[in-house]
């Protein structure tokens, strides 16, 4: 089953990123389909857009034998005209924003992108003016993993995500670490508490 | 013959299971930090975001809004609350962060602890 035009159109990434909200519809149908046209081989293009290189570093021991990245089904490919997602690290330099478009509108649809890293995520270098700040605010993201740098393991497991063959941990984590009848909504559990104690 | 095949052999295999199955040096990585709310105030949250070099945490009245995003795991804050607060922030263990929605990186801690 091949992606509709229409399904393609609504990821072009000229689009703004904060209309993200709507495309989380369109980003979910494309997993599926990802998962299920590309199975087990599913191609990766990384994309450096200044970053430091140990996400790179990262990523290149995927490749090691004790990760093993192609026991899943996993590839890197040099070209984008051969990659299905798109592995984006770094704050997206300005200077680099046109060849990261480029090589997005290269990539053959269905595709998917993956910010990863603290800086791809608008971690360290939110504020500096030489930088997007963020790789969301160029590309349409489908995937965000953070870690400066993510280690292999958090890599696999947010390769996995965004083909749909993991699930995805982090709207059950909560980072309180006691509590945790209370911890399921911190909202709510300080307006109680709030309340109990004044 | 080689002697790193013998070496493979008598070894075995060292490729991890993960995801099949859980991997053993998953527990030595860096992780983002966990908070304790009963340990934090206001005043202890305020040197954490002071102390957080990418602005991964920010206050919003008794709120601590953690970006694990932009969390570099560097354990900074957890240095800092070692002197003034023992306890109230200690590493979380996780590791599988993997978001599809950005928002779900962004996490409320309830700040309990101190006057109000």
């Amino acid at each position: 089953m091949s992606p509709g035009p229409d399904k393609l159109a609504d990821r072009t990434p000229d689009q703004p990123a904060d209309e993200a909200t709507a495309t989380t519809e369109a980003a979910t149908r494309l997993r599926d389909t990802i998962a299920a046209q590309f199975g087990r081989s599913l191609h990766i293009r990384t994309l450096d857009t200044g970053s430091c290189a140990v996400c790179e570093q990262e990523i290149r021991l995927l490749t090691a034998p004790h990760y093993d990245l192609h026991r899943l089904g996993f590839f890197f490919t040099p070209a984008p005209r051969h990659a299905d997602l798109l592995l984006v690290t770094g704050p997206m330099v300005r200077a680099f924003e046109t060849a990261a478009r480029k090589t997005y509108e290269a990539m053959p649809g269905p595709k998917v992108v993956v910010a990863t890293g603290a800086c791809a995520l608008g971690g360290v270098y939110r504020k500096d003016p030489f930088v997007h700040g963020e790789v969301a605010e160029v590309l349409p993201v489908d995937v965000w993993i953070p870690g400066c740098p993510p280690s292999p393991l958090a890599l696999l497991h947010g390769l996995g995500v965004a083909v749909g063959r993991l699930a995805e941990k982090m709207p059950d984590l909560t980072f309180v670490a006691e509590e945790a009848a209370k911890a399921a909504d911190p909202g709510k559990a300080a307006d109680t508490e709030a309340g109990g104690e004044t | 013959m080689p002697m790193w095949f013998f070496r493979g052999l008598r070894r075995g295999v060292v490729t991890t299971r993960y995801p099949a199955r859980p991997d053993g040096s998953a527990a030595t990585l860096p992780t983002p930090p966990a908070f304790r709310p009963r340990l934090l105030t206001r005043q202890v949250a305020d040197r954490l975001i002071a102390v957080c070099p990418s602005a991964a945490l920010s206050r919003q009245d008794d709120v601590l809004i953690f970006d694990a995003g932009a969390c570099t795991g560097c354990g900074r804050c957890a240095q800092a609350a070692a002197e003034a607060a023992p306890g109230a922030v200690t590493p979380s263990g996780q590791f599988e962060l993997a978001a599809t929605t950005r928002e779900a990186l962004v996490k409320q801690i309830p700040i309990l602890g101190g006057e109000r």
